[in-house]
Order: C-alpha cells, then structure tokens, then sequence
C-alpha cells in the first residue's frame, strides 16, 4: 500500500522550537523515523512522502491536516500514519487531527502517542495506538506502530490487544429506573461493601508542568488573554456566552484603556454589569498599559485572545490552551497574563 | 424528640387544565380563572400577563421556560406555604398540605442571564422533562417600558408562588386521592443506615440564586432543614440558567432524591443539608469540610449530594464527597456529563478523588432532534438557533430543561457505546 506519514519539524529534521512555526508540506520518501518505519513494514508497503508541519503552525492552523492530507491523495497515498508523538502535546494534537483530517476524507489512518499525551482527545473515533513516553523507546514504538499500520492496510479494526488507545465515546439513553432511585441504590450497594460501583469512571487528567520563571520581565513582552467572553462591542464574530467552540482575538494597537462601549463582556456564567461599566476589570489593558510606559514590561502583545469558560468541556479547555500556546510561542510572546472569571 | 412533627401531605390529582371564569377544582379537574389569576400577577414591574394551558402529548413547545411551581396550601389566605416570600417567614413543613399534583406554574419568557430552556410536551424530548409530564399553566409577560429587570423577576417570582397557593385553596374542601404521613428525621427510630441528603443551592447573584425563607444562603454556611421544609415552598428558585441542570421550585418541592429515600424500606432518610455553591475555591472547601462535619455529627451513614449549575459547581459536589469519606460517611454524587458533542471528552470538569461513587445523569453535549410542533409558548422564536420556536430544531441536551436536574427525577444516563 502507499503510505504518506506525518512527522513534526523535529523528527523530520528541519530543527527543533526553532524551526515550530515551519508551514506544512511534502516531502518525497520516508524521513527520520519513517525510515524505520518503512524497513519494518517490508515491501508490501512503500511511504510515498513524508507530510512535515511545524508543532506551533499546526496547533494554530487546524486546517494544515487538510492541507495535508489533500496534498498526500494527490500524491496517490492509500493509507495515512502519523507520529509516533510520545508525550509531545502540540505534536500528538497534530497527528490526531491529520488522522482525523484522512477519515473524513475516506482514507484509512491512525496516529501513535502515549496514552497520556494530551493531543489524544482530539482523535475522536480514529484510530490511535501506544508509543512509549520519549524517543527514546522509539523502536518499540515502531514495532508496534507498523504491526498496526498492516492491520489497519488489511481493513481490520484495532483492539486493545494491538495497543489501541484513545477516548471511548460515552453517549446518552434511558435508564430502567431514575437518578434518584439509582443514587440510593448506590447508596446500598456501597453500604453493601462493593467500593469500585459507579456510573462514571473518573476521568485521568493530565498534570501541567509550569513554564520556567521570565527570566527578565522588563524584556518580555506580556500577552493579555482571557477567559471571561470579552470581545468588542456588539460581539461581531458571535463568540458563545456558553458552551464556547471556538476562540476569538482582537487588536489592541492604539488602546490605552478597555472602554466601556468598546468593549463587553458576554460571558453568561455572571453578571456583566461591573464588567460592563469598566471593561478593564475582565482585560486589564489600562495598568498593562501603564506597566508598559514605566518600562516594568518590556512590552505588550499587540491583540489579546479571549474565549468564554462557561460550561467549557475539558476537552475544547485544553484545545483552545495549546492553540493560544501556540499562536503565542509564534509571536515570540514570554508571558502571558489569563484573566479568569 | 417529638413523635407528633411531620407532614401531613393531602394530594389532589390533576388530570385536566383550563382556563375559565373563576378558579375551581373538581373532581381531577382544575380551571383557571384568567382573570384573578392576571390580576395575583399585576405589579409595577409587568406590563402584561398571558396565560396559556399545555398538556402532555400536545403538539406544543415551551421556550425561555424560567420557574415552575407545584400549587400547594395550608388553608384559606394561602399562609404557612413559600414562606418568607409569600408571608412571614416561619418555620414551615409541619401540619397540613394540600397539594395540586400533576399540574405546575410556569413562567416563560426573557430575563437577563437565562439561556434558553425548552420543555416539548411530546415527541423525543418529552420523556426527558418533569415539565412534559405536567398540565402547565403556562404565564407568559411583557415588562414595563421603565422596569428593572430585578423587579421584573422579583414580580415574577412572588407572582408565581402567589398562583401556585391561590390554585391549591381551590381543592381545599375536595374529597384528596391520597393522604401521605411524612415523619420528621429523628421522630422515629430505627435501626437502618442513616442516609443524608446534601441540597447545594446555586448563589451566583441576580438571576442565579436560590431562596431560603425568602433569602439568599450566598455567603453562609450549611444549614439543616427538615424534609417537610421543601413540600411547603421553604426553597424557592431565582435561577435562570442552566437548562438542563436547573433545578425550579418544582423539583425542590417534589425532590426525587428526598421521594425516593422516603420510599426506601432499608434506608432511613435522616437529614437534608443546605449548602450555598460559593463562587470562589477556598469558600467552596471551607462550605464543603462544614457540610461533612454537620453530617457526621448527624451520624449519617450514608450522604447523597446534588447541585445546580455546571462545571464549577462540581467541585461542590466532588469536595463535599471527598470531605464526606474522610468523615467514614459513605458518599453518592449525582452529576451530570459535558464529555463533548460525541461523548469522547473527559465528562467531568473537576472529578472528586477519595470517593467514586457517582450517578449520571447523562451528557450535555449530545445533540437531540426535536421535530416541528403546531404551537410554540413563551417565546416566538429561538435565539441560539435564530430559528422560530415551532421549527424542527437541533439542540444540545443542555437546553432540554431539567433534562439532567441532579436532583435525579430523569432517566437520562450515560454509558460506553458498546
């Protein structure tokens, strides 16, 4: 079968953060890990090309795997493989979304991280298998990645056994009894001396390790970011008072002050009317402002980000963190002030 | 301890609604009067008020649903019931009540910070909503041009529980299809594990709080009440968002979890814990180690924990069962799901870690079909969608109202598509 695999700036060579912004793009034959990956796979499979994205372009240009992907059909490719990502979050997110962007275009694919890697909540249903948690154990992964990648060529579907990982989907019916009748019936079941019974099992999550300390603060320049719906004025791109899909960013050039009448709030978690009358209180531009006439920043970003975290599902909260991560690595921004509400 | 305090519940079924000249009860029969029932509405705040009937299994959609009211009363005059808001505030949830079962008061319409809650009496959505299965009384309003919107609710508010008690004293003198003793916790004494009830009231200021003898809990501590308390209106709903997790007055006054331990022949239901929902995570823990303390020197055995609201208000449910372990009492959350459109996302947005004993009700983020509908009440069109209300509409569970109350009077659960 003809393969196009996907690998990040890092693993294709070109350089490492550095070199994160790089656009997407083909390149003939297998690269870097691809090449073992080809070795094992033997002769009954061929990577065509190599897909190469930089990590920052890719979590701030979610349309990249289409790109991508549309690029990799032109060049004949029957199958699509992505990674092994490791724990590399940007990275992970963008092998789910090229495996993503190849079912939805008819093409069998799966992508390969660790199960902890955060980027594996944006798999949805494609098919995602185990790789160890560094390169360093980048043989093992590949064994296992190509003993999958021929199943999936074979048109079966993976299972556990072949370290199949990802998120289950969990959907919505009617039980025989209610929640209430249900809640005491746990209640007996738990008196009863059974300690595992539950209709939810707990999620894992993922534990953040916090950026290293700004070195010089009077040399960086601060982004201001939020949380709180704020957009200007008659919200012009509909950002959600709840429930948010998406992110939105303004400009900030030639603003001392966050004005009311130029901008609002349309979080629906609070009352608005405070942040309403001062808009400041939810993106405090005016003391940024005056932090940045004083020299106590080095400077500050010239458009915030903002979304509404009201009723937000942990996974788009995570999606929207590593695409503003992203998006701000990118200017070269060192800080970043999240105003919560 | 005192054998004689407890509830006595008298109970008029509804089985038929209408509007007419003067308010009767007979026979499973209840007519409005229009008129009177406008005029216990009329105050500064509201220009105008409309009333409309909706019944099970009519082609009929409810949108911008804000509070629904069971009617209940005590006797003529309408005291003893939703006190300190419609009288004095008194301890209430002994004596007597006369309750209009099967029937609600509703309020719909726009208020500020209510996303839109929609109630289908047939169809796919029906089953979902203790409102589909109610003869409502469907009140509809416009505000005054110079009203502030906190008296527009306030109006509302008073007006609805003045309908609810004026509605209830209309089946006083009728023949009751059941009379149910409700004993006080501690009037008894039994040998069965003792089991709590922990109620977390939203407290988010204007238009998302809750009332207590006609008053905030936002800032306080956690408090006990009897059981009886909820059956006479003691708690009373003043929050607007939320769709599917809100939990009106209805459910309040009926709370499934207090019916079904009521119900339970191996349990006994021994205390019911208010608790405000602080806005800030030292007050979260510090309401939630209190409510675990308050239980454990109740001697509860067993405590089940319900909110109102969405992700923060998890960490008030979490909190509290993992205080509750601690204190060796065994604990039981009701929560409901936001695991994304598909179901793939992690479905709770702050899990506990000590206890894992959880009941779902179902995940908010899953879209549902609701098809058109001959007649639409409240309000004409829906904003989330821009789309007018007797449309085939695609929804998020999330606007279904009371979808997924965790006060657990659904069905609605959540489970790994096999």
């Amino acid at each position: 079968m003809r393969i196009v695999h996907y690998v990040n700036q890092f693993f294709a060579g070109i350089g490492g953060e550095d070199a994160a912004g790089t656009g997407p793009e083909l390149r003939d034959g297998a690269l870097g890990p691809g090449r073992r990956l080809a070795a094992v796979l033997g002769d009954e499979h061929e990577i065509v090309a190599t897909a190469v994205c930089g990590d920052d372009y890719a979590a701030s240009h979610p349309e990249f795997a289409a790109e991508l992907v549309a690029s990799a059909r032109d060049r004949g490719a029957e199958l699509v493989v992505a990674g092994p990502a490791f724990t590399s979050g940007r990275y992970g997110m963008a092998c789910a979304r090229i495996a993503v962007a190849a079912s939805e275009a008819g093409l069998p694919a799966l992508a390969a991280m660790h199960p902890e890697n955060p980027g594996l909540g944006e798999a949805a249903g494609t098919a995602v298998v185990e790789s160890g948690a560094t390169s360093r154990q980048m043989r093992d992964s590949l064994d296992r990645l190509a003993a999958a990648t021929r199943k999936v060529a074979a048109g079966e579907q993976l299972t556990a056994e072949d370290g199949r990982i990802g998120p289950v989907a969990r959907t919505n019916r009617l039980a025989d009894r209610s929640a209430a009748e249900r809640a005491v019936a746990l209640v007996l079941t738990r008196l009863g001396g059974d300690r595992d019974a539950t209709e939810i099992p707990l999620p894992d999550f993922d534990r953040v390790t916090p950026a290293a300390p700004v070195a010089d603060i009077t040399e960086a320049v601060v982004a201001l970011v939020t949380e709180g719906g704020f957009v200007p004025a008659g919200n012009p791109d509909r950002l959600e008072s709840a429930r948010a899909s998406k992110w939105v960013r303004y400009s900030l050039d030639g603003l001392d002050s966050a004005e009311s009448g130029t901008f609002e709030s349309v979080h629906g978690g609070f009352s608005t009317q405070w942040a309403n009358a001062d808009p400041n209180r939810i993106l405090p531009l005016d003391v940024a402002r005056e932090l940045e006439r004083e020299g106590a920043i080095g400077g500050l970003h010239g458009e915030f980000l903002a979304t509404t975290g009201n009723g937000t599902t942990v996974a788009d909260a995570r999606r929207f963190g590593m695409e503003w991560a992203a998006e701000l690595r990118q200017q070269n921004i060192q800080a970043a002030i999240l105003t919560a509400t | 301890m005192n054998a004689e305090a407890g509830l006595t519940r008298v109970i008029h079924e509804v089985r038929e609604l209408d509007l007419g000249e003067r308010t009767s009860y007979s026979a499973g029969r209840l007519t409005v009067g229009d008129e009177s029932v406008r005029d216990l509405l009329r105050g500064p705040a509201l220009a105008e008020v409309r009333l409309a009937c909706a019944a099970p299994g009519d082609s009929v959609r409810i949108v911008g649903a804000l509070d629904a009211i069971q009617p209940c009363s005590k006797g003529p005059g309408g005291g003893g019931v939703f006190p300190g808001l419609l009288g004095p505030a008194l301890p209430a949830g002994r004596g007597e009540t006369h309750v209009l079962r099967g029937t609600a008061v509703l309020a719909a319409g726009y208020l500020p910070r209510a996303q839109e809650a929609v109630i289908d009496m047939s169809g796919p959505a029906a089953p979902l909503s203790p409102l589909s299965a109610t003869h409502n009384l469907v009140v509809d309003f416009t505000p005054a041009d110079d009203a502030a919107w906190d008296d527009v609710e306030a109006a509302l508010r008073r007006g609805l529980v003045r309908v609810a008690a004026h509605l209830a004293e209309a089946a006083l003198d009728a023949a009751p299809d059941a009379v149910e003793e409700l004993p006080e916790p501690g009037s008894t004494s039994s040998d069965r594990p003792r089991v709590g009830v922990v109620l977390n009231l939203q407290t988010q200021g204007k238009f998302k709080d809750v009332f207590v003898y006609g008053r905030s809990l936002s800032g306080g501590l956690p408090t006990v009440i009897a059981p009886g308390e909820l059956d006479d209106g003691v708690v009373v709903s003043g929050q607007y968002g939320h769709p599917a997790l809100k939990n009106p007055t209805y459910l309040q006054q009926t709370h499934p979890v207090v019916a079904a331990l009521r119900g339970c022949d191996e349990l006994e239901l021994a205390a019911l814990v208010l608790c405000p929902e602080p806005v800030d995570q030292a007050n979260k823990e510090l309401v939630s180690a209190h409510a675990a303390r308050l239980c454990a020197g109740l001697g509860l055995d067993a405590a089940i924990v319900t909110k109102e609201g969405g992700g923060n208000a998890d960490a008030d449910v979490s909190l509290k069962l993992d205080r509750l372990e601690e204190e060796g009492i065994t604990a039981v959350g009701i929560l409901a799901e936001m695991a994304g459109r598909d179901g793939t996302g992690p479905p709770l947005v702050v899990p506990p870690t000590k206890a894992t004993a959880l009941v779902s009700t179902g995940n908010y983020d899953e879209r549902m079909t609701l098809p058109a509908v001959e007649q639409a009440l409240g309000r004409e069109r829906i904003a989330l969608l821009d789309q007018a209300s007797t449309d085939e509409v695609e929804l998020p569970v999330a606007a279904i109202y009371c979808a997924q109350s965790t006060l657990g009077w659904g069905r609605l659960t959540c489970a790994e598509t096999g």
